[in-house]
């Protein structure tokens, strides 16, 4: 039997080795491009004109975004775990469904529910004008990052909350909110902190939004202005300019997390199993009905009227008609509904299987190095390749390995490994405090060897995490466009490719009836998914010792 | 969950990796392949493609497409990995393939044909012609020439960082124009696309954008107005080059010569294009309708001061 340490090192080997490809060569190749080529033009670059207001403004967003989603986040995980609560199952599903809505068609779907002359001008005749703007930005960033704050945060609660002490402070006279200030919130700190630092760093890489939403309201980021400097881009300086500017955002961004990862503090170690669902006490009759009406009105806002937009835009016959039955076809459909999208469609569906599957392995191995110097110094790193936009990530896999793997599905899988690995990461390490090293060393003791160990200790309670993890992994990577776009060669067109095909020519309806179409196709998985992520406790009884 | 249930996911994952790697990859160049790279839309290239290899047999054109702004980092990027890939470059602007001829990598051969000098330099040949027109929305007043714009209401203006049409725009009329439209509240969103959207929304009254996405749009209904105001529409021309360290000369020649042919432009016209070579057929464009050509020269020796001039106006 090998030796726990064999076993440790193994580990620290694979992902030593598996950073050095995903994330230390793209990084060293822009590092060196800018540095070679650009770093006589640093000054140029950061006294050219709105770079200053640019970074305040990424900023600005991310803060925003991050102040916004996590409450909410916390609010709707803490409130779902009633389970009295009515249609309960159903919020479950319904809290996700942002994540259901591709990002080249995110912005587009807003603007098209709130803006002026959209759906709520129709249907209810007024409209929301500083949609187009900071707040509107913010809003939209936000609203879709509640639902990833939400499964960290329910992950945390299946594997770290103590119901029963909460029970016991209740019957000891404790108020609600009592309980909650002193032992829910701290108990899940770690889960929170992860989530906001996987809010803010998201928010600081997103594009499309700010590009779709803020431009016109003269509101750039640093990654839209790394965009403008791409289009125009066809000189050797615009293009450095561009990767000079990225690094600058991964430098922004090492400043706010590496601090954060030291303060995340050390492991919780406790060996009592996690709380199973009836543990939850159950609320009040007013307290269920203001839940309720809540919920409804925040996913009718921030879901419903947005994704009822695309629907619309999908069947219209053009832009500008309004939406009534006699303007309505299926050509948007049949124009998409070609064999090329077919088979692109089908190349995305398996590489985002593929690239699901290898991240969460992935990412349960940076969890499990955890709080080591080195897995903190992982977990950092893996960041700063997500923050980093599309395109340069691409540029610098292209410049590294492009001499070798241009054109193939196995560079586009690789840029998929690099930019998601740490949101595959913050999942699992919400969960990992709860393992019970007891049991694996008893398994281990008894002559298992580290895989069954694992497979039958530890694999089952950290099952709704990997699942969470597995589903947001899948549908981000479905989802890409940038990169696939960039990578991509005559055996390798994704959907990115389709997409901004038919992006082209201002086609909003066939973009609308694409995203509708992948969304109904990941559906179905998606209400496995569903079913899946109830919390799963493990029973008492697999850990109880045979009498 | 069973080991051996397990085990047979792991398989199925090695499976689907293998078949991946199997299914992906081109085709080994060859004689009769050659690689063309370009961010002229889908709609064009499509039935160009197909005709060339429809009358040529023998040779297979790999494609790679997409917007100005990947297609810049794609051949940024294929020079610092071994060198540039294509073996033609189809721009879909005169300032990008000024810049590609600048750093050395393409031209040095045009073919004989009849397309017109305003449109070719001994580098490239321009092949499509773009037209930047005004639009309105049903109801709002349509301007008869561009000093009118301002006044039609909400006016929304593509950006020129991000549109090389936009540049030369803002390089024919010079900033003071665009300050004129802010002060009058004009927006400006991203490319002449996001025009089109939005005005056949409704978001905004009047706008700048390409000709092909306006008429695209008005076809299939929406509700908008297209013009050429005077002076005249902005043109912009998209050049076709071959690459200098191409190992498929002729092939990549052939193809050229044949998309600057009568044959090759009424392809191009009959597939929504502005085709360059005078007499052919194309898209819809008005009996007389006015056309003014930008200094491109101009606009490239004066790119940094407009796009500054530009910011002050519009933001950053």
């Amino acid at each position: 039997m090998r030796s726990g340490r064999a076993w440790v090192g193994a580990a620290f080997g694979l992902a030593l080795a598996s950073a050095a490809v995903l994330v230390l060569i793209p990084l060293a190749v822009l590092i060196r491009t800018s540095w070679v080529e650009g770093r006589g033009h640093l000054a140029d670059v950061v006294s050219s004109p709105g770079f200053g207001s640019a970074v305040v403004h990424s900023f600005e967003l991310s803060t925003a975004a991050t102040l916004l989603a996590v409450p909410v986040g916390v609010a709707i995980a803490l409130a779902l775990r009633d389970p009295g609560l009515p249609g309960r199952a159903f919020w479950r599903v319904a809290v996700l469904l942002p994540v259901l809505v591709p990002d080249f068609v995110l912005g587009y779907s807003w603007l098209m529910a709130y803006a002026r002359a959209g759906l709520t001008s129709e249907l209810f005749g007024f409209a929301w004008l500083q949609i187009q703007g900071p707040v509107g930005v913010s809003v939209i960033v936000a609203a879709n990052a509640v639902p990833l704050v939400y499964l960290i945060i329910t992950v945390g609660l299946a594997t770290r909350a103590e119901p029963t002490t909460e029970r016991a402070a209740r019957t000891s006279g404790a108020g609600p909110a009592t309980v909650l200030w002193t032992i829910t919130l701290p108990l899940l700190a770690p889960a929170i902190a992860t989530a906001a630092v996987l809010v803010f760093v998201l928010s600081m890489g997103t594009f499309a939004i700010p590009q779709v939403v803020g431009a016109p309201a003269g509101f750039a980021t640093i990654t839209t202005h790394i965009y403008a400097d791409l289009a125009l881009g066809s000189n050797p300086q615009g293009f450095v300019e561009a990767i000079t500017l990225a690094l600058l955002l991964i430098v922004i961004t090492l400043i706010v997390v590496a601090p954060t990862e030291k303060v995340l503090g050390g492991r919780l170690r406790i060996g009592r199993a996690a709380a199973r669902d009836t543990d939850w006490p159950t609320s009040g009759r007013i307290t269920r009905v203001i839940v309720t009406t809540a919920l409804g009105l925040y996913l009718m806002i921030t879901s419903g009227l947005p994704l009822l937009a695309l629907l619309s835009a999908s069947i219209t016959r053009a832009i500008g008609v309004p939406s009534t039955p006699d303007n309505w076809t299926t050509d948007n459909f049949l124009t998409v509904l070609t064999p090329r999208t077919g088979y692109a469609l089908g190349r995305s569906l398996l590489l985002a299987l593929a690239a699901a599957s290898i991240l969460i392995v992935l990412g349960s191995l940076a969890a499990a190095l955890g709080r080591t110097p080195g897995g903190r110094s992982l977990s950092v790193l893996i960041t700063l390749t997500l923050v980093l936009p599309g395109s340069t990530l691409a540029i610098g896999l292209l410049i590294g390995y492009g001499r070798w793997l241009a054109d193939t599905v196995v560079i586009i899988l690789i840029a998929y490994l690099a930019k998601l690995w740490a949101l595959a990461h913050r999942p699992m390490s919400a969960a990992v405090d709860r393992l019970p090293p007891a049991s694996l060393h008893a398994a281990r003791v008894s002559g298992a060897g580290m895989p069954t160990a694992l497979a039958t200790v530890v694999v089952p309670l950290l099952r709704p995490a990997l699942i969470a993890a597995w589903g947001l992994c899948f549908l981000t990577a479905l989802h890409e466009v940038t990169m696939s776009s960039l990578l991509y060669g005559p055996g390798s067109e994704t959907l990115a490719v389709v997409v901004l095909n038919s992006a082209d020519l201002g086609n909003v309806g066939a973009t609308a009836a694409l995203s509708v179409l992948v969304t109904a196709i990941v559906v179905l998985p998606g209400a496995a998914l569903w079913v899946l992520t109830r919390p799963h406790a493990p029973r008492l009884s697999t850990h109880r010792p045979r009498a | 969950m069973g080991r051996g249930r397990r085990r047979i996911i792991w398989l199925a994952a090695l499976l689907q990796l293998w078949l991946l790697t199997a299914c992906g990859g081109s085709n080994p160049s060859s004689a009769q392949s050659i690689t063309l790279y370009t961010c002229v839309n889908d709609t064009t290239i499509q039935p160009v493609l197909a005709q060339y290899q429809g009358t040529h047999p023998g040779t297979k054109v790999e494609l790679f497409r997409a917007p100005t702004g990947q297609l810049n980092a794609r051949v940024a990027s294929d020079i610092r990995a071994g060198g540039l890939k294509a073996d033609v470059i189809w721009a879909c602007d005169p300032l990008t393939m000024q810049d590609y001829v600048t750093q050395g990598l393409v031209g040095g051969w045009t073919p004989e044909t009849e397309i017109p000098a305003t449109v070719r330099t001994p580098d490239y040949v321009g092949i499509a012609m773009l037209y930047l027109v005004a639009i309105t929305h049903q109801g709002v007043k349509a301007p008869t020439s561009w000093s009118d714009l301002a006044s039609a209401g909400k006016v929304a203006v593509p950006d020129p960082n991000l549109a090389a049409s936009a540049l030369g725009a803002l390089g024919f009329f010079g900033p003071k124009f665009y300050a004129d439209l802010k002060e009058h509240g004009a927006v400006q969103v991203g490319t002449p696309d996001d025009v089109t959207t939005g005005v056949a929304q409704g978001t905004y009254d009047a706008g700048i954008t390409i000709a092909n996405s306006a008429y695209a749009a008005q076809k299939k209904g929406s509700p908008i107005t297209i013009t050429w105001p005077k002076p005249g529409a902005v043109a912009i021309y998209g050049p076709v080059a071959i690459s200098k360290t191409t190992k498929n000369a002729q092939a990549a020649q052939d193809f050229i010569s044949y998309v600057t042919s009568r044959d090759g432009q009424t392809v191009i016209g009959s597939a929504g294009s502005y085709p360059t070579l005078p007499d052919v057929a194309g898209p819809e464009k008005p009996k007389g309708a006015p056309v003014v050509y930008p200094d491109w020269n101009a606009v490239t020796s004066h790119k940094a001061a407009l796009l500054e001039d530009y910011a002050k106006i519009f933001g950053g």
